[in-house]
C-alpha cells in the first residue's frame, strides 16, 4: 500500500495540514474571546445571538461554502481581492465555519462554571486580570476540546472547500476533496488509502480528546 | 466590619437584618434553621451578593484581607500544593517551604500535596479550602460550614489551632455552623436567625441555656 505514498498524496497531505492547523488556529484565537465574552457580556438580544450561534454551529459546510463563494467570485462584494479557488479561501470557509463550534463550546463551558470561578477569585482577593487568568486556566481542558473538536471539523469537512477551493491539483486539493475525487473516478484504493489515513488522524485527535474528558470527570466526590 | 439595614429577597424568601457588627479578634457565630438566610446574610457581608439596599461597611479592611471559606469549596484543576499556595501566588508572596509544610501537616495533606486536589475526599477539601485560607493571615474569615465533613478528630484539631491562633494573632471569624459544640467551643458571640431575621443574639452561655425565644428554643430542642 505504502507506493500510493508518493510526492503528490504527501502534498496533498501536509496542504490538508497546514489548512486545518491555521483555520483551527484563527478560529480559536477568535471563537475562544468570543465565547467568554458572550458568556461576561450583557446587552439586549443576547439570547438571539446565542440561539444564532447555535444554530450556525451546525450549519452544513456547503452552505459556509456557498456564502463564502458568493462573496469571493469576480463579481462578488469581495471579488477584488482574486481569492477565489485559493489557499486562502480555503481557510476563510473553514474559519467561518469552527468559530461558532469553538466559540459555542466554550460558551457553554464559562456558563457552567464562571460563576463559582469567579466567586472563588472574589474570596481569595484576586484582581480583575487574575480572576480571568484563573477563569481561561479552569477552563483550559474544556477550551482544549474545543479546538480539537474545530481542528477535527476542519479536517473531515469537504463542502465548504470543494465549493471555494476548486479542488485545483496541487493547489487547492485537501484530503477530502480528493477522496471525492478518486472515487469518482473510480480509483477506490487510493480513495481507501487516504480515507484511512484521514481516519488515523481523527483517530488521534480523539484519544487526546477522550483524555481530557476522562480527567475532567474525576472531579467530584458524588461520582 | 458591620451591615446596617440590609434587605434581601427571592422569590419565597426575603432577609431583613437591621444591625451586625463584628468585634475586632472576635468569633462570631451564626446559627439557626435550614434555609433561614445564613448563608445569604454571609455571602452578602463577604461582598459576593449584593443585598437589594442596606449598607455593607468593611471600615479599614480592603477586599484582599478577608475570605470565605464554603461547604462545598472550589478547588482549582491543580495539585494540592498549588491550591494551598493560590492566595499566595496572587499576593506575589513566595511561598515559604516551612510555612507550606506546616499548614499541610495541620490539614494532614502531605502525603497528598502532588495529588489532584479534585481527587481528594469530601473532608480533605475542606481542610484544604481551610488552611489555603488561613495561609494568607487575612484579618476577617466567613466560615460557612467549613467543618460540616471532617471527621471528629479534625474537627477538634482546627477548634483547638484557631482557638491557639485567636490567643497569639487574633483575626475575626463569623462562622455558620450546624454543631453547637463548634459554637460553644469557639464563639464569643452568636446570632440566632429565623426565616430572615436575627431573632436573638448574644453570648453562648447566655442565650442557648434556656432561651426565652420561641423559635430558639424550638431550635434547640433536639440538642
Ligand atoms: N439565588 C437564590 N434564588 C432564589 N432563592 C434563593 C437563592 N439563594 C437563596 N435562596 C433562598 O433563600 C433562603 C435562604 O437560603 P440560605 O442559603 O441563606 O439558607 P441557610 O440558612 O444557609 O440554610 P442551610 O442551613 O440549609 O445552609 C432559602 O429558602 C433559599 O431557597
Ligand atoms: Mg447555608
Amino acid at each position: 500500500m505504502f507506493e500510493m505514498l508518493d510526492t503528490e498524496i504527501l502534498g496533498i497531505i501536509a496542504l490538508t495540514l497546514r489548512m486545518t492547523l491555521l483555520s483551527s488556529a484563527i478560529s480559536s484565537v477568535i471563537g475562544i474571546p468570543l465565547g467568554l465574552w458572550l458568556d461576561s457580556a450583557k446587552f439586549p438580544g443576547k439570547k438571539l445571538v446565542v440561539t444564532i450561534s447555535r444554530t450556525l454551529m451546525a450549519s452544513p459546510p456547503v452552505v459556509v461554502g456557498l456564502v463564502v463563494y458568493l462573496l469571493l467570485m469576480r463579481n462578488g462584494p469581495l471579488g477584488f481581492m482574486r481569492l477565489l479557488f485559493t489557499f486562502e479561501a480555503m481557510v476563510i470557509a473553514q474559519v467561518l465555519l469552527l468559530i461558532p463550534i469553538i466559540c459555542g463550546i466554550v460558551y457553554t463551558a464559562s456558563q457552567r462554571n464562571s460563576e463559582r470561578i469567579q466567586t472563588f477569585a472574589i474570596t481569595m482577593g484576586a484582581n480583575k486580570r487574575q480572576t480571568q487568568i484563573l477563569l481561561i486556566k479552569e477552563l483550559g481542558n474544556e477550551i482544549f476540546f474545543a479546538v480539537i473538536t474545530g481542528f477535527g471539523r476542519a479536517m473531515s469537512e469537504v463542502g465548504a472547500i470543494m465549493i471555494v477551493g476548486g479542488n485545483i491539483r496541487h493547489h487547492t486539493r485537501a484530503m477530502t476533496t480528493t477522496i471525492t475525487l478518486l472515487r469518482n473516478r473510480g480509483e477506490i484504493n487510493q480513495a481507501i488509502f487516504l480515507g484511512i489515513i484521514l481516519m488515523i488522524i481523527a483517530f488521534g485527535v480523539q484519544i487526546i480528546a477522550d483524555f481530557l474528558r476522562k480527567r475532567e470527570r474525576r472531579t467530584d466526590e458524588n461520582y | 466590619m458591620k451591615i446596617t439595614d440590609i434587605k434581601k429577597s427571592f422569590d419565597r424568601f426575603s432577609l431583613h437584618i437591621e444591625n451586625l457588627e463584628t468585634t475586632t479578634g472576635k468569633i462570631h457565630g451564626i446559627i439557626g434553621p435550614n434555609g433561614c438566610g445564613k448563608t445569604t446574610i454571609m455571602k452578602i457581608m463577604a461582598g459576593l451578593i449584593k443585598p437589594d439596599s442596606g449598607d455593607v461597611d468593611y471600615e479599614n479592611l480592603s477586599s484582599r484581607e478577608f475570605t470565605m471559606v464554603f461547604r462545598k469549596p472550589y478547588l482549582l484543576h491543580d495539585t494540592v500544593i498549588h491550591n494551598l499556595i493560590y492566595p499566595l501566588k496572587i499576593r506575589r508572596i513566595n511561598p515559604d517551604n516551612e510555612l507550606v509544610e506546616h499548614y499541610l501537616e495541620i490539614a494532614g495533606l502531605q502525603d497528598y500535596r502532588n495529588q489532584y486536589a479534585l481527587g481528594l475526599s469530601g473532608g480533605e477539601q475542606q481542610k484544604l479550602s481551610l488552611i489555603r485560607a488561613l495561609i494568607f493571615l487575612p484579618k476577617l474569615i466567613f466560615m460557612d460550614e467549613g467543618f460540616s465533613n471532617m471527621d471528629i478528630e479534625g474537627v477538634a484539631f482546627f477548634e483547638d489551632y484557631i482557638l491557639n491562633m485567636q490567643k497569639t494573632k487574633p483575626m475575626t471569624w463569623v462562622i455558620i455552623s450546624h454543631q453547637l459544640s463548634n459554637i460553644k467551643r469557639l464563639c464569643d458571640y452568636v446570632y440566632f436567625m429565623h426565616d430572615g431575621k436575627i431573632e436573638a443574639h448574644g453570648e453562648p452561655a447566655e442565650i442557648l441555656q434556656d432561651p426565652e425565644n420561641v423559635n430558639l428554643k424550638r431550635y434547640l430542642h433536639y440538642m
